[in-house]
């Protein structure tokens, strides 16, 4: 597959490599700007991704409408205060428990409260939570997996460290992080965090393994270029189609986790309310009145499933191979 | 072969260790004193002193961990505060019924997952495909308790929604539980699957002119279902999280609930006792995964992990 | 070699799966008792007798004799003197040497273990004959050595006891607890069937409090031998009672059978089976499924709108009194609540009425007393206004006239508290009042209360013997006030409250109850008395003579229960 111009260069670097002593500094910075001119051909740059998601959308038509869906969902929760027309906390004793109405588009609650405007509240909870501790976890996980993947001293420890955390069923060690630092959601945040990295940590490192015995991490060390621009500038940008298809693929995860903790007590805390504390809080209230129970349980299923659905289709195109 | 499945296990002791000690330190920072709370008002304080005095309460954390390390090493895992029982006697009490839980869910799972991963890894991109993927993604897709108290309303009178007394009571938890899984199942089966198809022998085979289905059956299968084995023993882990989850919804009296029960009456060797197990459990099924991938697959034992 | 691997996984998992699953059920039995330390024999004779045993499948079979009941939380022990919260088994196997009960609509107490008793003129002398004719479970004979080894019992500070209040009065009790002597002094067996307690002082409820769960009476052989087992192992809890334990499957469901040598005749009932079943919605399903044959509907509320509007149930609801009530303390060390008028702002900015009828669906009557229609002092109170306008111009008073923050506690896992606080975060918000609900675990939520630290909380308490001792003793001695975390401050209160445990004349000694009922509430707004719930129970048309108890209590003794099916 190597094109000419590749081979030619290749053949350049090797040269450059073995007699590197001969040539000044910038005749050797020269070189090194010419390894990354192609390395870029290598990488997956904007525009790849770009045709990427073109291809997945022509493609596949089910992450295509998930995208979609999810561009909805978010858009309607983040401007909740213009769409919804009642405050989410005003408690109506007299409006409690009432069917789905023109006036109520998904019913009140025991308090009576305006679910469909709980829901989209709620979202923000359930999104923040899907959203932060997933970046925190990642780039948590991006940093150790990138060290253990080419430091090699550090890796022994970063890995056990990951064993242990994936020893561990994950709902039973956010519960325990819950307990020791009490419900509130920005521990949420912490505890989903703790959680998430290790998984990451892996999948960044074995791709770090197979990366940087490409040649051009090879030469780029032969070059003299400090261990971290190799890690940042070389070996993270090749990460990429794998890392956007593992954060698609983790958020569904952590507002499930979110969604669980609040069943059990130790997550979100009322008077606020996420999704998750929503299907819970109706459990007293699910036989006589249903509807507390079936929107926010649709709420969920419909944005997880989306992600799901934009995850396995993004994988699809970007990291056939990964699983 | 045997070499390799010794330094395996030998691996997972520190494992082992480093997460008692996690634990161990995570609660021992939490602040209050769990005793005097579940004593109550009426006891004297003596009482509890000397209580305290003999579960090593005053000393400091590392010396009630070396304690704790020395006691647990001899089977003995402590006294819950709240349920007045030895926590090795609660833990042997409640395993039974989740395993047969994890283990009937787990089962279902396959039964769901694996057909509809092969129908839709053939049918890649068809109707079938997102139909059957979309029902097994719905399970990982909703919260386990939602789908539970749907299905405890929708079938009440007809299946036992509450409680471990009959196979019977077992079937609505399971299912929960079941479909869950079956969307992990599922989806590396269809993806594992469709990277076999591609292969070149495939190929060649459809060349020569073979039936699809015959091809699939006889050559694909067989490699694809590989990961999918060793995931069936990963998938404990997700099992046994359910587990909690389900466990409470369901009322089953099983290791998940004992450790809910333990966060909300902060019973704290109970809470230990309960995550240490699950987690000893988890790493025996992982453990398990990578000696049965390596039996079958003897190219991963050189690389040593994933 | 591939094929043979995930062939042998296949066998391996079917045999799990068929293996686990005999197992894990028939495990129940033996899991138990193995805990409890042993005799899995024993517990297998039970289970035969009992047809709602371990391996039962189904438990609504027709012919099935036993009664099924729900509890929400699992009890730590069944041993009284251990525990303070859970006496529905206590109350079915065990006795006490006299009981209270409901004679011609007025709570008595009548004779049980005692046939015969008298007091000394002093009230300071109570001298209790026994009956001749009762047996423990173990076939031990009842004497009043096993009196005197009860009370000794709960004292001994080796015990770590809990309900230790019931006997305090007793002469040397605390004496004992405080391990300073090897015995309870005033507790003595004069021969073998009559048995004497002299108190410190005289105590007006003293026999009362005898009939309370907590004084059930232990039989000293078995007791002892059972050592940190009793009230764990079914085997080795050994009581009198009209039922005796014979199987706990912990966090499941504990099985009691019938006791045929009972010294009253054996009860109609096989047995009672009490399942753990958490969640309301859940108990309302079981009940519908003819899975539960009572749900108490006082402590499951949110299905109260359920059943009450619902015509089919109209022959199943069983009312009864209830003896308590729900009332909210305010906390007078902290900020806002240490002001009066901040409290009296409070507790006229609640609209009691309306929360009744629209989360309680009106099955009560809003209180403004501590003393529960039913108990002994219960008066007309005047009432506590709704007036938010009035509520307004005390917190202007007060100097809260831009509003002030306020924090409401509660435990975690409380959805009814939850509801209602949400209801009064929204009402107080209306008179300027900003409240946060902090939700925390039991441990520590009970250790921020024993500490005096904890904020507005709602709370209940229904009586434990019919005196309104039980209720303003409880809330309002110098001591409780700090471990109730109301912090009252009033001397007076404190001495009057001592000053009535020792009057002698009934009808002063209730008009010095009232006095202090009416200064807490009405002048000085420690409390908000909420409501005083109507008792309502739904029970299955096949079951006979149920009665709710005189207290309102869920937790009843089931001996006169019939089944009809």
């Amino acid at each position: 597959m190597a094109s000419f111009e590749q081979a030619a260069s290749l053949a350049a670097r090797r040269a450059v490599d073995g007699v590197k002593d001969k040539f000044s500094p910038e005749e050797r910075a020269e070189a090194v700007r010419r390894i990354e001119e192609e390395e870029l051909n290598y990488l997956p740059g904007p525009d790849t991704i770009k045709e990427k998601l073109i291809r997945m959308c022509r493609e596949n038509k089910a992450a295509a409408l998930s995208a979609g869906i999810l561009a909805v969902m978010a858009a309607a929760i983040i401007f909740a205060d213009k769409l919804a027309v009642y405050d989410p906390n005003a408690v109506n004793l007299m409006e409690r428990l009432l069917p789905p109405s023109k006036a109520h588009w998904c019913g009140t609650d025991d308090l009576g409260r305006d679910i469909f405007t709980r829901i989209l509240y709620g979202g923000r909870v359930s999104l923040l939570v899907g959203v932060i501790p997933t970046t925190i976890s990642m780039v948590i996980g991006i940093i150790l997996g990138m060290i253990s993947g080419y430091i090699r001293q550090l890796e022994a420890v970063i890995m056990r460290l990951a064993d242990i955390v994936l020893a561990f069923p994950s709902i039973v060690l956010a519960m325990v992080v819950m307990y020791t630092l009490g419900a509130t959601t920005t521990n949420i945040f912490i505890a989903l965090s703790m959680i998430g990295w290790a998984k990451t940590a892996r999948v960044v490192r074995s791709q770090t393994l197979s990366i940087r015995e490409q040649e051009f991490v090879e030469a780029a060390r032969g070059m003299g270029v400090k261990k971290w621009t190799i890690m940042f500038r070389h070996i993270l940008p090749n990460c990429l189609p794998s890392l956007i298809v593992l954060f698609t693929l983790n958020i569904p995860d952590a507002i499930l986790s979110e969604a669980n903790l609040s069943f059990l007590g130790v997550g979100t805390q009322p008077p606020d309310s996420s999704w998750g504390l929503m299907v819970s809080q109706a459990r007293t209230f699910a036989q006589s009145s249903p509807w507390m129970l079936i929107f926010p349980s649709l709420a969920i299923l419909i944005m997880v499933l989306a992600l799901n659905f934009l995850g396995d289709g993004l994988r699809d195109v970007m990291d056939p191979h990964g699983r | 072969m045997l070499k390799y499945i010794i330094k395996r296990i030998l691996v997972t002791i520190p494992v082992l260790i480093g997460v008692v000690f996690l634990i161990f330190v995570m609660l021992s920072v939490v602040p209050g004193d769990p005793l005097t709370v579940m004593m109550g008002e009426k006891v004297k304080v003596d009482v509890i002193e000397r209580l305290s005095q003999s579960m090593h309460l005053n000393d400091p954390w590392y010396v009630r961990f070396v304690w704790y390390l020395w006691d647990a090493f001899h089977g003995d895992f402590g006294t819950s505060y709240k349920l007045m029982r030895s926590v090795s006697s609660l833990i042997a009490g409640a395993f039974p019924k989740t395993l047969m839980l994890a283990v009937t869910a787990a089962a279902l799972s396959w039964v769901i997952g694996i057909p509809a991963g092969i129908i839709s890894a053939v049918k890649k991109n068809s109707l079938a495909d997102h139909l059957f993927m979309g029902f097994a993604l719905c399970g990982v897709s909703i919260p386990a308790f939602s789908v539970g108290m749907i299905l405890q309303n929708l079938f009440n009178g007809i299946l036992p929604v509450s409680g471990f007394a009959s196979p019977r009571h077992l079937i609505l938890p399971a299912l929960v539980l079941g479909w869950n899984a079956a969307g992990t199942i599922a989806r590396l089966t269809r993806s594992s699957l469709l990277e076999v198809l591609e292969d070149d022998y495939i190929r060649t085979a459809r060349a020569k002119g073979l039936a699809p289905v015959p091809v699939i059956l006889s050559h694909a299968l067989k490699n694809s279902l590989l990961p999918v084995i060793t995931m069936m023993a990963i998938q404990i882990s997700s099992l046994l999280s359910g587990a909690v989850i389900t466990e409470t919804l369901f009322s089953i009296p099983g290791v998940g609930r004992l450790a809910v029960d333990a966060i909300n009456s902060r019973d704290m060797p109970l809470l230990q006792g309960t995550v240490i197990f699950t987690t000893a459990v988890i790493i025996a099924g992982n453990l398990a995964a990578d000696i049965l991938y390596s039996v079958v697959d003897p190219r991963i034992r050189v690389e040593g992990g994933k | 070699m591939k094929k043979y691997v995930s062939l042998l996984m296949a066998g391996v998992l079917a045999v799990g799966t068929l293996g686990g699953c005999s197992s894990a059920f028939e495990d129940t039995a033996d899991t138990t008792s193995a805990a409890a330390g042993g005799s899995t024999k024993a517990v297998q004779e039970e289970s035969g007798e009992s047809s709602g045993g371990t391996g039962a499948t189904d438990q609504s079979a027709p012919g099935d004799n036993m009664l099924h009941i729900p509890a929400k939380d699992e009890f730590p022990t069944v041993d009284t003197q251990k525990d303070t919260e859970f006496y529905v088994v206590p109350l079915n196997i065990y006795d006490r040497l006299v009981e209270c009960e409901v004679v011609d609509g007025v709570a008595e107490i009548v004779p049980s273990l005692a046939e015969t008793w008298e007091v000394s003129d002093d009230g300071l002398v109570y001298t209790f004959h026994l009956r001749k004719d009762v047996t423990f479970h173990n076939g031990e004979k009842l004497t009043a050595d096993d009196v005197v080894y009860t009370v000794d019992r709960m004292m001994n500070p080796d015990t770590a006891a809990r309900n230790t209040d019931v006997y305090s009065m007793i002469k040397g009790a605390n004496a004992r607890l405080n391990g300073e002597a090897d015995s309870v002094e005033g507790v003595v067996a004069l021969d073998e069937y009559t048995v004497e307690f002299t108190l410190d002082v005289p105590f007006g409820p003293f026999l009362a409090n005898l009939a309370t769960p907590a004084c059930s009476v232990y039989n000293r052989k078995a007791t002892q031998e059972a050592g940190d087992q009793f009230g764990i192992d079914p085997e080795l809890t050994v009581g009198t009672g009209p039922f005796k334990m014979s199987d706990w499957v912990l966090n499941d469901r504990l099985t009691m059978v019938k006791n045929d040598d009972y010294f009253k005749g054996a009860p109609k009932l096989d047995g009672i089976e009490v399942i753990q079943v958490p969640d309301e919605n859940t108990q309302k399903l079981m009940y519908e499924n003819g899975e539960l044959d009572i749900v108490d509907l006082s402590s499951s509320s949110s299905q109260l709108a359920y059943f009450l509007g619902n015509d089919a149930y109209k022959d199943n609801l069983v009312t009864g009194p209830e003896a308590g009530c729900y009332f909210y303390v305010f906390n007078q060390d902290m900020k806002p609540t240490d002001d009066v008028r901040v409290r009296k702002a409070i507790s006229m900015a609640i609209d009691r009425q309306t929360i009744l009828d629209q989360m309680y669906s009106g099955a009560g009557h809003v209180v403004n007393s501590m003393l529960p229609d039913g108990v002994l002092g219960a008066y007309d109170a005047a009432e506590i206004p709704y007036d938010p306008e009035g509520a307004k111009a005390l917190l202007a008073e007060a100097g809260y006239g831009d509003g002030c923050e306020l924090e409401i506690y509660q435990q975690t896992d409380n959805p009814d508290a939850l509801a209602i606080n949400q209801v009064i975060q929204s009402m107080l918000n209306e008179v300027g009042i900003t409240v946060t609900i902090k939700q925390m675990d039991d441990a520590a939520y009970f250790a921020e209360r024993k500490e005096g630290r904890l904020g507005m909380t709602r709370a209940s308490w229904k009586a434990d013997f019919n005196d309104p001792d039980n209720f303003l003793y409880t809330f309002f001695t110098e001591r409780n006030a700090k471990i109730r975390s109301n912090n009252h401050k009033n001397t007076d209160v404190y001495q009057w409250l001592e000053d009535a445990r020792a009057m002698v004349d009934e009808k002063e000694r209730m008009a010095l109850y009232q006095k202090i009922d009416t200064t807490v509430i009405q002048e000085d707004f420690t409390v908000l008395p909420l409501f005083q719930m109507d008792h309502i129970v739904v029970v299955q048309d096949w079951v006979k003579d149920f009665h709710v108890a005189w207290n309102g209590w869920t937790d009843v003794s089931y001996y006169t229960v019939s089944l009809e099916k």
